[in-house]
């Protein structure tokens, strides 16, 4: 299997460290390779992008230099990072004067890049490098029953107009089908999770997180899928503050689908993070637990 | 030197006059080019005037001029005039040539010294040129009196049966089992809310019974050899499995026939019909067709119901009937082979087949008609329950870069109609959501107005999704049209019941193919391209090959009907002057240095090049021939020359723009 | 005499890179505003934030929470028909807003964003707990007790980062950076 890059971003440090560690632990048992990059530098989410786009585009080509010269394509596990590699490598490859501008500052950290990589969001990885039937074979303990609710969230698939199929994707629901799950058709599956409004502007924010708790809810899911650390900690941290301030009784289980996979695979729960939510995740469990008559 | 050659030097009042010294200029031609035979200069206020042109008659006459250059626009305009007036002074027309100094010079140059300079290279490289031109005669080509109109819509019917009732013997193709076309499956035509087979079935009714019209129905044409006013067209005529010889339209086959089959095309998919079937109660002709891949005979050779029930004697039913092919000679053909309706899946936050009470416009129109699938009553897909509140969407899949950037021209109309039958048939709400309303045509506005009047609610925004994700208990169970009403400049989320979409049009999905099997050529969007989009919206670049209806760009009924009649008067001027004459401007293989290598064959946009197994050589059809010099350019061997446009006339024409004639020592080439 | 660029040219130029068509191209359809999941908050729709920037209302367009609430989720971008891309124009918009120092008050995201850039220049890698103080002093008491509560509980299960990081290779990153920017001393 191939060998890629790894870029985990800020947040899989500390904040959504399940993820990575989840993330390791599936790709080695799937036979992926994930090597990460050294003295990798945060890629400046969506806020570097407020102040300025030619410095921004600056963080990410560093990475993507370092990358390319280990001759590797580069995986990125959080959506926003992955957007900003993917848009920065698309615009390097395309703009002759940007590249010349961006490689004449990475001279700086005798670093150069070419365009000569391409960059995957981690669930391409799973998606397409080891693919659905391979990973039905690798399932020992398909979550049979567990009914998950998708979240593609945005940056994940937007702005690429034409890939996949923007407005209906499918990929995420396939792959929950493939660890033995059961995906919920879950309307809001598209819709932004608002981000570093969390912060900036909490009330709006909290109304959009309110909005996809509760269909996720109304569609009978039990857990709600991420692929996004800022998804997952808006979706799961904030849960008390949205009943607080709309009144309801929310409490949903929110993990990253490196996670479910893990448990599929039958690796141990404490190696895939678990235990670190703050809306705990024993409904989940009790489907990964095997039953034994012993 | 023998030649002599006048030129005029049009002023086109300030067009050219304001930049170019056309007075110097005249004078100019008059001194400088007297050696190369130029006898007389003149300028004038504008050339293509009745006076202009008098001006070049008499000197012709008077001075036996018998080359003449006139510089003023672009040939596109004028060329025709000069020429015709040289003629009408017994001056051969193609000895007469007209220089740009408009277009080429004065509207793109804004320094006049130079652009003076220019003026006198260009008239310069007409003289030269003009020295080589021959005398031509147009072609003259016989006009076969039938004619093929492709197409069994309204525009189609309307051309047909002009062309009939003046005498002429017209066939008639239709793709379907039935004529009718698209306007056989709408309820109600606006602005006048004319029932919409009410106002088809006496013109079907016409064509079936005319003896002037050849009627072919579940047939396609496949080949077309020729050219113009003596196409040979091969038409396949598809198997109906049914003998229209017997067969009466009595309807016990399709009656008795135990397959039922969703019908995609006419019901538009919202309707079922038999495996054997007509396409709706007032078809012309009255016969059925077998559906071949739905019928259980054909699929396992059981059944037969149709052909035991069948009370003709003989049998009318015939399951080893085959395609028949025919041939024809006819002399113009009018293209009316219509649209296609854009596919609202397409646009998935629409919803469209994935809701189930998201409509499109075709499977509104067949509820809405009596003779539909409903019967007329506007209900949901359960076929009951009718709809308390209904969204219209406006621009589904037009006006849009994602999907056809061009407006569909009928869609607003089309929502202001179904606004008005949905209020007239039920209690319900209605809402349209538009982005501008486009109501030009006559009694269009009134209508709108109408609508308003009627209650109909308008919402000002294109609607960003459909949705049965509820936010709200007065949302649950409904469809949410979310929208910015732009007027007031908020988002709004409106339950309802039904939603209706107004789907652009589009090129049916084999024009491209339909184009080249006649040699015209579609635009980027892949409406067939008209002569010119201003004066000439029914001729194409092929002589002899005309269009009408949507085929040529989204238009509503009156403007078909229209083009169907425009493009039939233009046949019947043909047929009436028996000839045509042709433009001599032909490109000709000579024989001797054609080595058969055939490069030119595949190159000619015109289909206009045969080849001669027997001989090895290329042979050009003057009357398909267009004169676009791509064969010219590309024979290797040199062996294809181009009459008015030789070798020897482009050379003359670069050395006089060098004015090497001249040996003048200043040579503007911008 | 030099013609002084509108403000629509302005922010026109700054979407150069954008790859979308010109703001210009607007058919006012309100798609994007019909998409957007934040338009609840905005005081101005996006569609409306175009035309007014296609009209030149440079103060309207500044004082408005419109960009700054944009959760940058590229809906609109993807359904706008005249394929305008209207989440990089929010960017451009914040970004204009900060070079100019010209802001609603009482915004959070200027200050967020300035102190978060700041962080990564300083250390090649964001961190969480400086960006606090930003909006943490906008919060009412039960908001603060409630972060306050939620930040207890990440540092429980070991999820917020105690210590600040830093990439290795720091004096070639701000000489990268320098290259780019010219920035002074940053101690």
């Amino acid at each position: 299997m191939k060998k890629y890059a790894y870029f985990p971003g800020c947040s899989l440090e500390k904040m959504a460290q399940s993820y990575h560690l989840s993330t390791i632990e599936t790709t080695r048992k799937l036979g992926v390779e994930l090597e990460e990059l050294e003295d990798w530098n945060c890629c400046g989410a969506t806020t570097y992008f407020h102040v300025d786009q030619l410095l921004a585009h600056t963080l990410v080509a560093r990475n993507l230099a370092m990358a390319e010269r280990k001759s590797l394509d580069l995986v990125a596990p959080c959506s926003a990072c992955y957007k900003n590699a993917f848009f920065t490598n698309t615009y390097l490859k395309n703009d002759q004067d940007l590249a010349e501008h961006i490689n004449f500052a990475l001279e700086e950290d005798n670093l150069h890049y070419s365009g000569n990589i391409e960059v995957l969001h981690l669930i391409e990885v799973y998606v397409k490098e080891v693919g659905y039937e391979e990973i039905r074979h690798n399932v020992t303990h398909p979550l049979e029953g567990l009914r998950v609710a998708p979240y593609y969230g945005c940056q994940i698939l937007r702005p690429r107009k034409n890939h996949e199929d923007v407005e209906q994707p499918r990929f995420f629901e396939e792959l929950i089908s493939a660890i033995g799950a059961e995906p919920v058709n879950f309307p809001e599956r598209l819709r932004c999770c608002g981000g570093s409004l969390i912060l900036t502007s909490r009330e709006a924010a909290l109304s959009m997180v309110h909005l996809l708790l509760k269909s996720a809810l109304d569609h009978e899911a039990e857990v709600i899928a991420t692929a996004c650390p800022l998804c997952q900690v808006n979706l799961e941290c904030y849960q008390q503050q949205v009943n607080q301030e709309f009144g309801t009784s929310i409490s949903i289980p929110v993990l990253y689908f490196t996670q479910l996979i893990g448990l599929a695979l039958e690796i141990p729960p404490k190696r895939l993070g678990l235990g670190t939510e703050l809306v705990p995740a024993t409904k989940v469990l009790s489907y990964a637990r095997r039953e034994t008559n012993e | 030197m023998s030649e002599k050659i006048g030129v005029y030097v049009c002023h086109c009042g300030t067009n050219i006059a304001g930049t170019v010294d056309v007075v110097n200029v005249a004078h100019w031609a008059e001194e400088q080019l007297k050696h190369r035979g130029v006898v007389i200069a003149r300028d004038y206020k504008f050339m293509c005037s009745s006076l202009g042109q008098e001006l070049i008659e008499k000197d012709i006459q008077e001075l036996g001029l018998t080359r003449v250059i006139v510089s003023a626009c672009s040939p596109h305009l004028h060329e025709t005039t000069f020429r015709n007036a040289c003629a009408r002074a017994g001056l051969n027309p193609y000895l007469c040539e007209l220089v740009s100094i408009r277009e080429q010079c004065s509207w793109v140059h804004t320094d006049g010294t130079a652009a003076t300079e220019k003026a006198k290279a260009i008239i310069s490289g007409g003289v030269e040129r003009v020295h080589h031109n021959e005398a031509l005669e147009p072609l003259h080509v016989p006009i076969h009196p039938s004619t093929l109109v492709v197409g069994g819509g309204i525009a189609g019917i309307q051309a047909a049966l002009e062309l009939a009732d003046a005498g002429f013997q017209v066939c008639l193709v239709e793709r379907e089992p039935s004529i009718g076309g698209h306007m056989a499956q709408f309820d109600k035509t606006f602005p006048t809310l004319d029932c919409s087979a009410c106002i088809l079935t006496p013109k079907m009714v016409q064509v079936g019974s005319h003896p002037n019209i050849t009627l072919y129905t579940w047939s396609e044409v496949e080949r077309v050899d020729g050219y113009v006013g003596n196409f040979t067209v091969t038409i396949r005529k598809k198997a109906r499995y049914v003998n229209t010889d017997t067969c009466t339209g009595c309807g016990i086959c399709w009656e008795k026939c135990p397959k039922k089959v969703v019908d995609n095309v006419f019901e538009a998919g919202l309707g079922k019909r038999k495996a054997i079937y007509t396409p709706f109660p007032q078809s012309v002709p009255k016969y059925p067709v077998i559906d071949v891949e739905n019928c259980i005979y054909f699929e396992r050779g059981k059944c037969k119901a149709c052909q035991i029930f069948c009370p003709t004697e003989p049998n009318s039913i015939n399951f080893e009937q085959e395609d028949e092919l025919i041939q024809l000679e006819v002399g113009n053909i009018i293209l009316a082979t219509g649209y296609d309706l854009f596919d609202s899946k397409r646009i998935p936050q629409y919803g469209y087949g994935r809701l189930s009470n998201v409509f499109t416009s075709l499977e509104f129109e067949r509820m809405c008609n009596a003779s539909g699938p409903t019967e007329g009553k506007i209900v949901l897909r359960d076929g009951k329950t009718v709809p308390k509140t209904v969204a219209i969407v406006h621009c589904v899949g037009s006006r849009d870069e994602n999907y056809n950037e061009y407006c569909s021209a009928i869609c607003c109309m089309q929502s202001l109609k179904f606004a008005h039958l949905v209020m007239e048939r039920t209690d319900a709400e209605v809402y349209n959501c538009y982005i501008d309303l486009r109501t030009p045509a006559k009694g269009y506005e009134e209508f709108y107005r109408r609508v308003l009047e009627e209650g109909g609610h308008f919402i000002r925004g294109k609607v960003a999704e459909v949705t049965d994700s509820a936010r709200f208990p007065d949302e649950e169970g409904k469809l949410i049209v979310q929208v910015e009403d732009t007027l007031i400049g908020k988002q709004r989320r409106i339950p309802v019941d039904m939603v209706i979409l107004s789907a652009g049009l589009e090129p049916r999905h084999d024009a491209k193919e339909v184009a080249h099997l006649f040699g015209i050529s579609c635009s980027a969007d892949g409406w067939f391209i008209e002569k010119h989009p201003k004066l000439d919206p029914v001729a194409t670049m092929t002589e002899g090959i005309f269009i009408a209806g949507v085929v040529q760009g989204p238009k509503d009924i009156p403007a078909s009907v229209a083009q169907g009649a425009a493009a039939s008067a233009r046949v019947l001027g043909r047929i009436q002057q028996g000839e045509i004459a042709l433009e001599p401007i032909r490109a000709s293989v000579i024989e001797e240095k054609c080595s058969g290598c055939r490069i030119c064959n595949d190159l000619c946009p015109f289909n206009a090049i045969l080849f001669h197994e027997d001989r090895m050589v290329s042979e050009i059809n003057p009357a398909l021939c267009q004169g676009c010099g791509t064969c010219v350019a590309a024979c290797p061997a040199g062996a294809i020359v181009g009459t008015a446009f030789s070798n020897e006339q482009i050379l003359a024409q670069i050395e006089g723009l060098l004015l090497i004639n001249l040996q003048s020592p200043s040579r503007v080439l911008a | 005499m030099v013609k002084k660029p509108t403000f629509s040219q302005e922010i026109a130029n700054m979407l150069y890179a954008s790859h979308g068509n010109p703001l210009s191209s607007c058919i006012q359809c309100g798609t994007c505003a019909g998409t957007c999941p934040v338009v609840h908050y905005m005081d101005h729709t996006p569609r409306k934030l175009i035309g007014l920037i296609n009209s030149d209302y440079k103060d309207e367009v500044l004082a408005s929470n419109t960009y700054w609430f944009c959760a940058s989720c590229y809906h609109c971008t993807v359904r706008c028909p005249s394929g305008i891309d209207i989440a990089e124009m929010m960017y451009a918009l914040k970004r204009y807003s900060m070079w100019k120092n010209r802001y609603r008050e009482g915004l959070i995201g200027p200050v967020f964003s300035e102190t978060f850039v700041k962080t990564i220049v300083k250390s090649g890698r964001s961190y969480e707990p400086v960006l606090a103080p930003t909006y943490l002093f906008s919060f009412g008491i039960r908001e603060f007790v409630q972060e306050a509560v939620t930040a207890t509980n990440m540092m429980i299960k070991g999820r917020l980062p105690v210590l600040p990081p830093r990439i290795k290779r720091l004096e070639n990153f701000k000489q990268m950076v320098g290259r780019i920017i010219p920035i002074g001393e940053v101690r």
